[in-house]
C-alpha cells in the first residue's frame, strides 16, 4: 500500500518558530504584493514608502513602538495563560476594562503626587483586566466552561458597558456629539521618554522581561507547564492544576487591562469606544505565531505596530489601510502553515 | 458436537514488533456461549476485534457456515451477523435509548420498535423508558442496552469482551438468565470474555484458552475441566526465575490500615478492608487482575485520593489524611501504572517531567535555574543510563523503555522510604524489564519498602518475598513467595476460593 501519513517530528528545530515567522512574512509580502499588483501600484514603492514613514524617522519609530505597546502587554498576557493551554480571546474586552479601571479611580480618587497617582492607575488597569476574567476563570476551573466562548463573550459586554459609560454616565458634554468621556488631567499623562516614544513602551519592556522569567524561569511557570500537559500528572505531582489555571488566567487579563491603562494615559487620554483598534485581537495573531515566547511577542508586537503605522499612512498615496492587516494576517497563516511542516513530515504508511 | 458455525484458521496479527495473535485458530459453534479465558495482554480483544472487522488479520482466514470470508469492516461483519460489544461503552452518550438502538444501517426493528424493546427489555429484565437518555442510565443498564444493540442489529454472532467487569454480582447473575435465555430461544451465538472463572462455569458449555497471543486449549467442554485445568492452561508453565531474597529486612515503614473505598461517581465499593504492612528492605507483590482496585489502592497510599475510610501511616506517622506532598517529603514514591499522562506530562519537554518529584525542594527552587536542572537531568541520564538526547524535546519522543527509566530514575533518585511501583514493566521488551527488575532490586538492598502491583505473575514470583491477592477489592489470599504454588495464585486471582 502507497498510503502517506504525517508523523510527529522526534527533533524540532529550536529556531523553527523563527524560521516559519521570516517564512510566514515573505508570504505575506507576496500576498500583499499581489493585491497591490491588482489595483496598479508599484508593491516596491509601497513597501519602501510603508517602511520609511514606520522607522524612518525618531518620531515615525516612536508612533510605531507606542502603536506596539498594548499589542505587546496584551499578546504576553495571552502568552502567559497559554502555559496552561487555555487561550484567552478576550485581551480585547480586558484592554477596555484597564481603561475603565483607570477613569473610575481617576474621578473617584486624587492624589496630589502625580508620580505616585499614575501608579496607581496603572495598578488599577491591571485589576481592572484582571477582573474582566473573573468569571470565565471561575467557570472554567469550577464547572469545565469552555474558555475561548466565555472569554471572547466577555468582549461584547465589556464594549456594550463601555458603549453605555461614554453615552450615559460618563459623557462629556464637551466632546459635543461624539461618545466619549471627559479627558482625563495632564498630571496623569504618561511622559514621553524621548520624541513621542511614551514612558509605556519602557513599562512594556519590563513586562516582558517580567512574563519571560514567569513562564521560563520561575516555580510558578513549572508548575503552569505541568498542569498544561496533564492535570493527572500535577495532581500526582503535588500540584494544584486548578489553582494554576485561574492565577494565570488573572493575572494574563491584568497584563491586558495594563495595556489598556498604557494606551489611555499615553495616547487616547480619555475612554472611548476607540481605546482599542482590534489589539486584543491583533495580539493573538502575535502571540500565536511566536509560540507564545515573551522575546518573540515583544519583537513581532514591535514589528506590527510599525506595520499599522506604515499602513495608515499610505493612504496618503491611495493604498487602503487594510494592506497591513491583510499583512499581518498572512503572516500567522503562512507561519502557521510553516510550523506544521516542522514539527510533521510525511511518510510512507508502510515503512514501520 | 455439531458443525463448527463461525471458523477462524491461522490466523496471525502483530502490532509493531508484537505478535497479538500467532497463528490461532478458534470455532464457535451455533446457538452456544462459549467463554474465551487468558490473561490480560494474551490477545482476546485483538481475536474479537479480527472477528468484528475492526483490525485486519496479517494471515489466516475465517470461515462462516464454511465459506471463506474476507472480512474488511465493520459493515462487512455485520452483514454477516458478527457483532461485538467492547471492553469499553461505544454507546452515544446524549441520544437515547431509542436512537441508540437504531442508529446503525443494519438494524431490523425501525418499523415495530416497540414491540421488540418490550420484549427484550423482559429478557434483559430493564426498566426504563425508550427515550431516556444514555448518560442518565445506570452502569449496568448501559451494558444492557451495549447487548440489545447488537439484537437490533441482527446480530447472530455477539462477542462480548468483559461485559461483567463492569456489573454487581447480582446484576451479573441477572445478564447469566438473559444470555441463556437469547441462545435458546433465538439460537443466538455468544463469546464471552472474563477473567472469573465462576463466570465460564456457569455461562458457558465450551471453553478456549489463549496465552501470549496463541490459542492453548481449544473447544473444551466447560463442565468436563477444572479450574485447575483452566489455570494451568492460563498461567502456562511459569520461568519463575528468582532473585537472591535473603537481605535483610527491617522495621515497618508502611501501614495500610482497614482501607475501604467507595467510588463516589457510580457509588460502587471498590476496596473493602484492605490492611497490610511492608517493612524495610521487603518487597510486598499485589497480584489481580487489572481493574480489580489496584489503581484505587496505589492512589490512596500516595495521596492522590483523598476521600476514604482508614489509615496510612508511613514510618510511624499517620498521613491519612495529607496530601501528595507532605507523604513525599516522608520520602514516599509513586511510580504510577499509566506512564504518559499521571507519572509524565505529554506535550511537556525530557526536562520538565524529569524534575516533577523533586522541583520544590530547595537545591533546585525558587528559581529553576537552566543549570540546575540540566545538571540534574544529567545525572538521572547517567546514574539510570536512559536514552534521552534532546532534553527540551517532548516527552513522548522518548521510547517506552526510556520513558519508565526516566520515571523510575526519577522517583528513585533520593532512595525512598517506601516505593508503590504499579505496573513497573508493562509494555517494556525483555532488556527493559531487566533494568527495571534491577533497579528495584537495588533500592530493595538499600532498604526500601517496596509494594509491588503487578499483572505479571513472572515478575510478582521473581521479585517479592510476599504475595497478596487481591479479587474485587478485597484481599482474598496471602502467600510466602517461596513456597506459594503459581497455580492457587492463579485461582485466587480467578475469584476461586477453596
Ligand atoms: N491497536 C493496538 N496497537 C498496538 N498494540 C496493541 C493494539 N491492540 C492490542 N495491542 C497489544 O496486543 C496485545 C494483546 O492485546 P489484547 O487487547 O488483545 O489483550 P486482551 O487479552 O484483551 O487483554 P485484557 O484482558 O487486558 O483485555 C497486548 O500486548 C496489547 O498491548
Ligand atoms: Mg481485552
Amino acid at each position: 500500500m502507497n498510503k502517506y501519513i504525517l508523523t510527529k517530528r522526534q527533533v524540532v528545530n529550536e529556531l523553527s518558530t523563527f524560521y516559519s515567522f521570516l517564512l510566514g512574512f515573505l508570504i505575506a509580502l507576496m500576498i500583499g504584493s499581489i493585491i497591490l499588483l491588482i489595483q496598479d501600484k508599484n508593491p516596491f514603492d509601497t513597501f519602501s514608502l510603508m517602511f520609511k514613514l514606520s522607522i524612518g524617522s525618531v518620531n515615525s519609530l516612536s508612533s510605531s513602538l507606542n502603536k506596539a505597546t498594548p499589542l505587546i502587554l496584551a499578546g504576553l498576557g495571552i502568552a502567559i495563560i497559554n502555559t496552561v493551554k487555555l487561550w484567552n480571546i478576550g485581551a480585547e474586552g480586558q484592554i477596555f476594562m484597564g481603561a475603565i479601571a483607570v477613569n473610575l479611580i481617576y474621578i473617584n480618587f486624587q492624589l496630589t503626587n502625580s508620580t505616585s497617582f499614575i501608579f496607581v492607575l496603572l495598578v488599577s488597569a491591571f485589576i481592572g483586566g484582571a477582573f474582566c476574567i473573573l468569571i470565565p476563570a471561575i467557570t472554567k476551573v469550577l464547572f469545565g466552561v469552555n474558555e475561548i466562548i466565555t472569554t471572547l463573550l466577555t468582549n461584547y459586554i465589556v464594549i456594550g458597558l463601555t458603549i453605555y459609560l461614554v453615552n450615559g454616565p460618563w459623557k462629556d458634554p464637551g466632546s459635543l456629539n461624539f461618545p466619549a468621556a471627559a479627558y482625563v488631567g495632564k498630571e496623569v499623562y504618561l511622559p514621553t521618554i524621548f520624541g513621542k516614544l511614551s514612558y509605556g513602551f519602557l513599562i512594556c519592556i519590563l513586562f516582558t522581561v517580567f512574563a519571560h522569567y514567569l513562564k521560563n524561569s520561575s516555580v510558578f511557570g513549572y508548575e503552569m507547564r505541568i498542569a498544561g500537559g496533564s492535570e493527572m500528572t500535577a495532581i500526582y505531582a503535588g500540584i494544584n492544576a486548578k489553582q494554576k489555571a485561574f492565577f494565570a488566567m488573572l493575572i494574563g487579563g491584568g497584563f491586558a487591562g495594563l495595556a489598556g491603562g498604557v494606551e489611555l494615559l499615553s495616547q487616547t487620554h480619555r475612554v472611548s469606544t476607540g481605546i482599542s483598534q482590534g489589539f486584543g485581537y491583533t495580539a493573538i495573531i502575535v502571540a500565536a505565531i511566536t509560540g507564545m515566547r515573551p522575546i518573540g511577542i515583544f519583537l513581532v508586537g514591535s514589528l506590527f505596530g510599525a506595520l499599522s503605522i506604515g499602513g495608515s499612512v499610505i493612504q496618503t498615496i491611495g493604498v487602503s489601510t487594510y494592506i497591513a492587516d491583510i499583512i499581518q494576517a498572512s503572516t500567522l497563516f503562512g507561519a502557521l502553515v510553516i510550523q506544521f511542516f516542522f514539527n510533521y513530515k510525511l511518510k510512507r504508511a508502510d515503512d514501520g | 458436537m455439531n458443525n463448527k458455525f463461525l471458523e477462524t484458521r491461522n490466523v496471525t496479527k502483530t502490532f509493531g514488533k508484537l505478535k497479538a495473535l500467532d497463528d490461532v485458530n478458534f470455532n464457535l459453534y451455533q446457538g452456544k456461549i462459549h467463554g474465551l479465558l487468558g490473561e490480560n495482554g494474551a490477545g482476546k480483544s485483538s481475536l474479537m476485534n479480527i472477528l468484528s472487522g475492526i483490525y485486519q488479520p496479517d494471515k489466516g482466514s475465517i470461515y462462516l457456515d464454511g465459506e471463506k470470508q474476507k472480512i474488511l469492516n465493520p459493515d462487512f461483519a455485520s452483514k454477516l451477523g458478527i457483532g461485538m460489544v467492547h471492553q469499553e461503552f461505544r454507546l452515544v452518550e446524549s441520544f437515547s435509548i431509542k436512537d441508540n438502538l437504531t442508529l446503525s444501517k443494519s438494524n431490523i426493528y425501525k418499523n415495530d420498535f416497540l414491540k421488540s424493546f418490550k420484549k427484550y427489555s423482559e429478557i434483559f429484565a430493564l426498566n426504563v423508558n425508550e427515550n431516556e437518555i444514555i448518560s442518565n442510565l445506570s452502569v449496568g443498564e448501559k451494558q444492557k442496552i451495549e447487548i440489545m444493540k447488537l439484537i437490533f442489529n441482527d446480530s447472530r454472532i455477539m462477542l462480548l469482551d468483559e461485559p461483567t467487569a463492569v456489573l454487581t454480582p447480582q446484576e451479573t447473575s441477572q445478564l447469566k438468565n438473559s444470555l441463556v435465555t437469547l441462545a435458546q430461544e433465538d439460537m443466538k451465538t455468544m463469546v464471552l470474555i472474563t477473567h472469573k472463572l465462576k463466570e465460564i462455569k456457569e455461562f458457558t458449555e465450551i471453553v478456549s484458552v489463549m496465552k501470549n497471543g496463541k490459542m492453548v486449549a481449544q473447544d473444551l467442554p466447560t463442565k468436563d475441566v477444572t479450574d485447575n485445568q483452566l489455570i494451568e492452561l492460563m498461567m502456562g508453565t511459569v520461568k519463575t526465575s528468582t532473585v537472591n531474597k535473603d537481605n535483610e529486612v527491617g522495621k515497618i515503614k508502611l501501614n495500610v490500615e482497614n482501607i475501604n473505598y467507595t467510588d463516589s461517581v457510580n457509588n460502587i465499593k471498590k476496596l473493602e478492608d484492605i490492611n497490610f504492612q511492608v517493612k524495610a528492605g521487603e518487597i510486598l507483590g499485589l497480584a489481580g487482575v487489572s481493574g480489580n482496585g489496584q489503581v484505587e489502592l496505589a492512589n490512596i497510599i500516595s495521596g492522590i485520593e483523598r476521600i476514604y475510610e482508614g489509615k496510612i501511616i508511613i514510618d510511624n506517622t499517620d498521613v491519612s489524611s495529607k496530601g501528595v506532598r507532605s507523604r513525599k517529603k516522608l520520602n514516599l514514591s509513586y511510580i504510577p501504572e499509566n506512564r504518559l499522562g499521571v507519572g509524565l506530562a505529554p506535550g511537556v519537554s525530557v526536562i520538565d517531567n524529569s524534575i516533577v518529584k523533586d522541583y520544590f525542594h530547595t537545591k533546585l527552587g525558587p528559581h529553576l535555574s537552566r543549570n540546575k536542572t540540566s545538571n540534574y537531568l544529567e545525572s538521572l541520564i547517567k546514574q539510570f543510563s536512559i536514552k534521552a538526547p534532546n532534553p527540551k524535546a517532548e516527552i513522548s519522543t522518548l521510547s517506552g523503555g526510556n520513558m519508565q527509566k526516566l520515571l523510575m530514575g526519577r522517583e528513585l533518585v533520593g532512595d525512598p522510604d517506601v516505593i508503590i511501583a504499579s505496573q513497573p514493566t508493562r509494555g517494556l521488551d525483555v532488556n527493559a524489564v531487566d533494568a527495571i527488575h534491577n533497579l528495584l532490586i537495588d533500592q530493595r538492598n538499600k532498604g526500601s519498602a517496596i509494594f509491588l502491583i503487578s499483572e505479571d505473575l513472572d515478575e510478582l514470583f521473581k521479585l517479592s518475598h510476599r504475595l497478596l491477592v487481591i479479587f474485587e477489592g478485597k484481599i482474598v489470599k496471602s502467600f510466602n513467595t517461596v513456597d506459594a504454588d503459581i497455580n492457587d495464585v492463579g485461582l485466587a486471582m480467578a475469584g476461586v476460593n477453596e
